[in-house]
C-alpha cells in the first residue's frame, strides 16, 4: 500500500513537473488581465484645536482588462473602501473600446472624463504624488470625474509635436435643487446614472504636446449641457458650462541631477442662476438665488534626484502643491479654501511608494460653517500599483 | 448659457466631422515596425526615428514612473499597451514602439 501511494505521488508530481517544464501552450489572442492598485496609511488631523487620528483601512481598486482582439477591449475598475465602519463599493468605470483606425478609438459605457488630466490620468494612489486630491476634486468637487455615454478619442503625430483629442456625450450632471439637501442647493452632481432629463452633456479635450520629447503638454477641456434639473421641474432648463486648462511638464534636467515634474490645472464651473428655497428654523420659507460660479486651481512641483550616485537618494521624491477652491457667494455651500501641501516620497519600486506629507488648509465658510477654519494634517500613506 | 451650449455643440460636431475626415484619409499609412535608429529620407533631410526605449522613458514618465519591462510577459504587455494607448491618448506609433521595446527587454 505504501509503495502504491508513493508510486501514485511520484507519477502525479512528475506529470505536473513535466507539464510545467515542457508545456507548449501558446498565448491566445483573447487576454484577461487583473491590474489595479491599493493604498493604506495613517492620518493625523488638527482642525481648530480638535484633533483626530486614524489608521486607514486598505483601499483596493482592481482593474479588469479583457482584450478581445488587437482592436477591441473591455476595461472596468472597482473600488473597495472602508468608510465610516462600512465597506463602500464603487464602479469607477466600465467601458468597451474599439480602435477604429490609427487616429480614432470609440469608447462607450461609464468612462473617466478627460476634463483636464487629474481625474483621468493622475488620481490613482500609486500615480498621485500626494496622499489626496487637490481642492476642487472628489466629493462636492466641481470637476466631473466620470460619465455614462459615448466618446471618440485619439491622437495625431504632427511630425514632432503631437495632438490628442477627445469628444464625448454623456448623461450629464444632475442639479441638486435643495429639496432633500437644502444646504447643497445648486451643486452639480455628476453621478447621474439614471438621466433625470432629456438634455445630454457634450464635452471634450484637446491636448497639444509641442515638443518632440513629449516633455510638455497643454490642454483645454470643455463640458456643456443645456439642462441639469429634473424633467418638468422649474430647474429643467438650468444649463451649465465648465472648462478646464491643464499643463504638464516632465523632463530630466542634468544640472539638477534629476527629473522635474510640474502639473497644473484650472477648473471653472458656471451654472445658470436659479431660485432655491431656504427653510428657516421657525418654518418660514425664503427664496434666494446666487451667481452660481465656482473655480479651483492646483499647481504641483515634484523632483526626483534620479541622476545622483546614492541609491537611497535616487528613490526619494520631493513634492510641493498649492491648491484653492472657491464656491459661489450666497450659496449655502459658499467657500473659499486655500491649501499648501508638502511631501517626501520613497519609491520602493516604479509602482510602490511610501508618502509622508504635511498639509495645511485654510477654509472660509463651507456648508453652513461660519468664519475661518484652519486644518493641519499629517499623512503617511503606502500605495502600490499592480 | 444657452448660446454657449449651442456653440459648444456646434464646435464639437465640426470637430467630429473634421477628425473623421482627417483620420479616414490617413488610414492608408499602415504602421510598420520601425527599426532602431531607422533613418528616413525625406526631401533630402534626414530624420532619426525615436527608439522604443527612448519613447518608453519619455512617454510613460508623463504620468507615472516608467515600468520595468521584466514585470510582465509579452502577452501582458500587449494588453497593457492597448489599454494605455487609449487611456493616455497615445499615437499608434508611440504605443507600438514602446510595446516592442518592452517585449524585447523583458
Amino acid at each position: 500500500m505504501k509503495k502504491l501511494i508513493l508510486s501514485l505521488f511520484v507519477f502525479v508530481f512528475g506529470y505536473q513537473l513535466y507539464g510545467q517544464t515542457y508545456n507548449t501552450f501558446e498565448p491566445s489572442k483573447t487576454q484577461f488581465m487583473l491590474r489595479g492598485y491599493g493604498h493604506t496609511g495613517f492620518e493625523y488631523m488638527d482642525s481648530n484645536d480638535e484633533a483626530e487620528s486614524k489608521f486607514l483601512g486598505l483601499t483596493y481598486a482592481p482593474i479588469f482588462l479583457y482584450k478581445h482582439s488587437d482592436r477591441l477591449m473591455f476595461e472596468a475598475e472597482l473600488e473597495f473602501k472602508l468608510e465610516g465602519n462600512e465597506l463602500e463599493i464603487g464602479l469607477e468605470y466600465a467601458d468597451v473600446m474599439y480602435v477604429l483606425n490609427k487616429n480614432i478609438t470609440v469608447r462607450a459605457g461609464k468612462f473617466l472624463l478627460p476634463f483636464g488630466t487629474f481625474m483621468e490620468r493622475l488620481h490613482p494612489a500609486w500615480i498621485n504624488r500626494l496622499p489626496n486630491a487637490p481642492l476642487g476634486y472628489g466629493h462636492d468637487g466641481i470637476a466631473p470625474s466620470s460619465g455614462i455615454g459615448v466618446e471618440l478619442r485619439g491622437a495625431f503625430d504632427l511630425g514632432g509635436p503631437r495632438l490628442n483629442y477627445s469628444i464625448y456625450s454623456t448623461n450629464g450632471p444632475r442639479l441638486n435643487d435643495g429639496s432633500e439637501e437644502p444646504e447643497e442647493a445648486g451643486i452639480l452632481q455628476f453621478e447621474n446614472f439614471e438621466d433625470n432629463n432629456l438634455a445630454k452633456a457634450y464635452g471634450g479635450r484637446i491636448g497639444i504636446l509641442p515638443f518632440s520629447d513629449s516633455s510638455a503638454e497643454l490642454g483645454f477641456s470643455a463640458y456643456s449641457t443645456s439642462g441639469t434639473g429634473e424633467e418638468d421641474s422649474q430647474y429643467e432648463d438650468v444649463g451649465a458650462f465648465l472648462f478646464a486648462l491643464d499643463f504638464s511638464y516632465v523632463k530630466p534636467i542634468s544640472p539638477l541631477k534629476g527629473i522635474v515634474d510640474i502639473k497644473a490645472q484650472y477648473n471653472n464651473s458656471n451654472v445658470d442662476t436659479a431660485t432655491f428655497i431656504e427653510v428657516h428654523e421657525d418654518g418660514d420659507a425664503e427664496e434666494y438665488s446666487f451667481d452660481n460660479q465656482s473655480n479651483s486651481f492646483y499647481a504641483q512641483l515634484s523632483y526626483r534626484p534620479t541622476m545622483v550616485e546614492s541609491d537611497f537618494m535616487k528613490k526619494l521624491e520631493f513634492v510641493g502643491r498649492y491648491s484653492d477652491f472657491n464656491a459661489p457667494e450666497g450659496a449655502e455651500w459658499e467657500e473659499a479654501s486655500v491649501q499648501y501641501a508638502f511631501g517626501l516620497n520613497y519609491w520602493l519600486s516604479w509602482r510602490s511608494v511610501i508618502k509622508l506629507s504635511y498639509q495645511t488648509t485654510e477654509t472660509e465658510g463651507g456648508h453652513g460653517a461660519d468664519g475661518i477654519t484652519n486644518t493641519d494634517g499629517l499623512f503617511i500613506h503606502w500605495a502600490i500599483g499592480f | 448659457m444657452k448660446s454657449i451650449h449651442k456653440i459648444t455643440v456646434t464646435v464639437a460636431s465640426i470637430l467630429v466631422v473634421l477628425i473623421t475626415i482627417v483620420a479616414c484619409t490617413s488610414t492608408k499609412e499602415v504602421y510598420t515596425p520601425v527599426l532602431e535608429k531607422e533613418v528616413a529620407d525625406s526631401d533630402q533631410e534626414f530624420k532619426i526615428e525615436k527608439s522604443g526605449a527612448q519613447l518608453w522613458g519619455e512617454v510613460c514618465n508623463r504620468c507615472h514612473i516608467a515600468p520595468s519591462p521584466s514585470d510582465y510577459n509579452d502577452t501582458d504587455w500587449e494588453t497593457i499597451s492597448l489599454h494605455m494607448r487609449v487611456r493616455a491618448n497615445l499615437t499608434e506609433k508611440e504605443s507600438k514602439k514602446i510595446e516592442e521595446f518592452l517585449k524585447s527587454a523583458n
